[in-house]
């Protein structure tokens, strides 16, 4: 027969409660083990600085695609630039750029294919469902010439890697 | 007594060599159920059927009421459940094995093909019936009391089989399976604060790789099929204890007070256990409109149960389950179009991510998961569209609903945000697009209804018709009417893929 908690007396409900306080607490433990458990602490994925061709290589006004790296490469009279080619609405990889070779960064076009957001060669969203511009990305020289770009570190769009 | 035919006897003979003996005995208890009493303990002693009542309400039966869409899904669920344990001995969830494991299912091994294509067909079609199910419940207002927590394990069942069928299509590792993964993931990071970890939980990493792979895969094969075990286990067990399925109030059922109640002659009445309260059971249940579950309730469930496997069967031999190329990280197909079911989910994302992924979505769940502790009256209960009234509330919601969908559409295509205003802020556009003005619009046309008729019921019929009938127009919209770029196209310029 079980006592209802009115007949218990205060010192026991107390117990009682406390008991029910620490079983829960103890749980929380193991749930948030768990939980962190399935967080990785080491991914193998890509690689964040990209190492592309020699500098010479990429002539002035043209516009390179780099589907496997997703990363687009602008040589400018100014110098480089270079942007993202992951749409920032849901990750889908962009179009290349179209635009007569050499012209303003203002006429250039690149679609998403999966929700149709539209961006200019400064990365501006122009239309569509995506939330930011692309980002624009540190670019160096390494040692043996070749152009690397570091997509760790954003840049603005305007901010060109100068020869 | 008429003399009986020798067939007759001959018969008889048969059927009790079958089951009148040791064992048969042993595993039965009970010879064939030639009468009542046997015919009730067939329910109450066999495990796989005493889940089932000994006897059921005539109205229960009723094909035009239920349309068997409930029991439907369970078989569909079982037929997924034996195909996937097959499929599993061919499959291995590596990104460098899965997706010729599933061309060595279509071309090299036995019945692979019509294996995987039962399994796929089967899934569809649980995706399907599993929504019609939800309406058929909704339009004859079976979501009430005391049913209103069923309704709620009822819509996480639905969110449960739309998230088996999203994990299920990552796994033949084609162009389909990893470019939804990209988007579906990234949808899932758009919540603020939280999003970016359970991305990062779903994927287990940044980018759907190997680690996606076999995520999605545990969730396929062992956690949501656990869970939606359980779920099922106490949709079906609720069921009995809120009632049976639900019907119109029989008028016998509650003597008038003073008067007593009126006992049938063909019901075991026992006096189980000392409680407070009436169950539903004894409250509004008028015995005599009630036939033996055996043979009437488990014949029925095994006609159509046949009917599902023979209309699969047919289907999956004569259509094969799609398979694009080879996952290629490098390049979405254009268009890249989500399965038929995520379409119109596709089409809001394209308005806006948080919109279309995130504010709808939730409110279309809530909003379903609280409508029975909002629409409280029990008025029209086991009745189709509750009334002529309902009826015309629920045509005319519909009617209404499309020309505003078209409308805001066209208005999305040539005055949004952006349009109007080039460089707007990002909150705008969250907050200005289809998908959310047609929630409010939603809301204020459904508190309209109430208000003007004073009945609830008819306000949760306007708002369940609204969003019923937007998101049919737009999974058409993204099936026939969305191009490459997901530009606008007409059907009959649809091209195939790239």
């Amino acid at each position: 027969m079980s006592a209802g908690m009115d007949e218990l007396t205060p010192r026991r409900r107390m117990l009682l409660g406390l008991g029910w306080v620490s079983f829960l607490i103890s749980l929380l433990g193991p749930v948030l083990a768990n939980v962190r458990f399935l967080f990785p602490n080491v991914v193998y994925e890509g690689e964040s600085v990209l190492k592309l061709d020699a500098l010479e290589k990429y002539t002035v006004g043209s516009i390179t695609f780099f589907a496997d790296k997703k990363i687009v490469l602008f040589r400018e009279k100014d110098g480089f630039r270079a942007c993202t080619a992951v749409c920032p609405h849901l990750r889908c990889v962009i179009t290349p750029f179209v635009g007569a070779p050499g012209a303003s960064p203002d006429i250039l076009r690149a679609r998403c294919p999966c929700h149709g957001s539209t961006f200019d060669g400064r990365g501006q969203v122009l239309g569509g469902p995506a939330p930011r511009g692309l980002d624009f990305f540190h670019i160096t020289k390494s040692p043996d010439g070749r152009v690397v770009v570091d997509t760790r570190k954003v840049v603005a769009p305007s901010e060109h890697f100068k020869i | 007594m008429a003399t009986e035919s020798p067939k007759e006897t001959g018969r008889k003979k048969a059927v009790s060599w079958l089951t009148d003996n040791r064992v048969a005995r042993s595993i039965f208890r009970r010879g064939y159920p030639d009468n009542d009493l046997d015919r009730a303990a067939v329910m109450f002693s066999n495990f796989f059927l005493h889940v089932l009542p000994a006897r059921t309400h005539v109205h229960s039966l009723k094909p035009t009421y239920t349309w068997g869409l409930g029991i439907i899904s369970l078989f569909l669920f079982v037929i997924l459940l034996g195909t996937g344990a097959l499929l599993m001995f061919f499959y291995v969830p590596s990104t460098e094995r899965a997706y010729s494991d599933m061309k060595d299912l279509e071309f090299v091994v036995s019945y692979g093909v019509v294996l995987r294509n039962l399994h796929r067909w089967a899934a569809h079609a649980m995706v399907a019936v599993v929504f019609l199910h939800m309406c058929r419940v909704f339009y004859t207002a079976s979501y009430k009391a005391p049913r209103e927590f069923n309704w709620v394990i009822g819509v996480l069942l639905w969110g449960a089989t739309l998230m088996m069928s999203f994990t299920g299509y990552l796994l033949p590792w084609d162009q389909l399976a990893f470019w939804a993964i990209t988007v579906g993931s990234s949808i899932a990071s758009y919540p603020p604060l939280v999003g970016e970890y359970i991305r990062t939980l779903m994927l287990g990493g940044d980018t759907v790789g190997q680690n996606a792979l076999i995520r999605f895969y545990v969730m396929h094969v062992m956690l949501l099929p656990g869970i939606m075990m359980i779920l099922m286990g106490v949709h079906f067990w609720r069921i009995r204890k809120d009632g049976g399925l639900s019907r119109p109030p029989a008028p016998l059922s509650s003597p008038a007070p003073g008067e007593a109640a009126a006992f049938s002659p063909h019901k075991t009445y026992m006096l189980v256990e000392l409680a407070e309260g009436r169950t539903p059971m004894v409250d509004s249940q008028a015995p005599e409109e009630e036939v033996m579950s055996w043979p009437h309730t488990v014949f029925r469930m095994l006609v159509v149960f046949v009917g599902v496997v023979a209309v699969l069967s047919v289907v999956a031999y004569f259509f094969d389950a799609p398979l694009e190329e080879l996952a290629n990280p490098d390049h979405p197909p254009n268009p890249a179009k989500a399965p038929w079911y995520f379409l119109g989910l596709q089409e809001i994302v394209s308005y806006s991510a948080l919109a279309g992924g995130v504010i709808v979505p939730a409110a279309a769940i809530i909003g379903l998961m609280t409508i029975p502790y909002i629409d409280r009256n029990p008025e029209g209960q086991g009745t189709w569209f509750t009334s002529g009234q309902g009826r015309r509330i629920t045509l005319w919601s519909i009617l209404v609903i499309i020309p505003v969908v078209i409308v805001l559409t066209y208005l999305n295509e040539h005055y949004a945000v952006r349009k109007l205003v080039p460089g707007a802020s990002q909150i705008w556009v969250d907050l200005l697009n289809p998908g959310t003005i047609l929630i409010v619009l939603f809301a204020v046309g459904s508190l309209y209804i109430w208000r003007r008729t004073g009945s609830s019921r008819m306000g949760a019929l306007a708002l369940y018709s609204y969003f019923l009938t937007s998101y049919l127009i737009y999974t058409f919209i993204g099936l026939y009417f969305r191009g490459a770029n997901w530009a606008w196209i007409w059907p009959w310029q649809a091209t195939g893929l790239h």
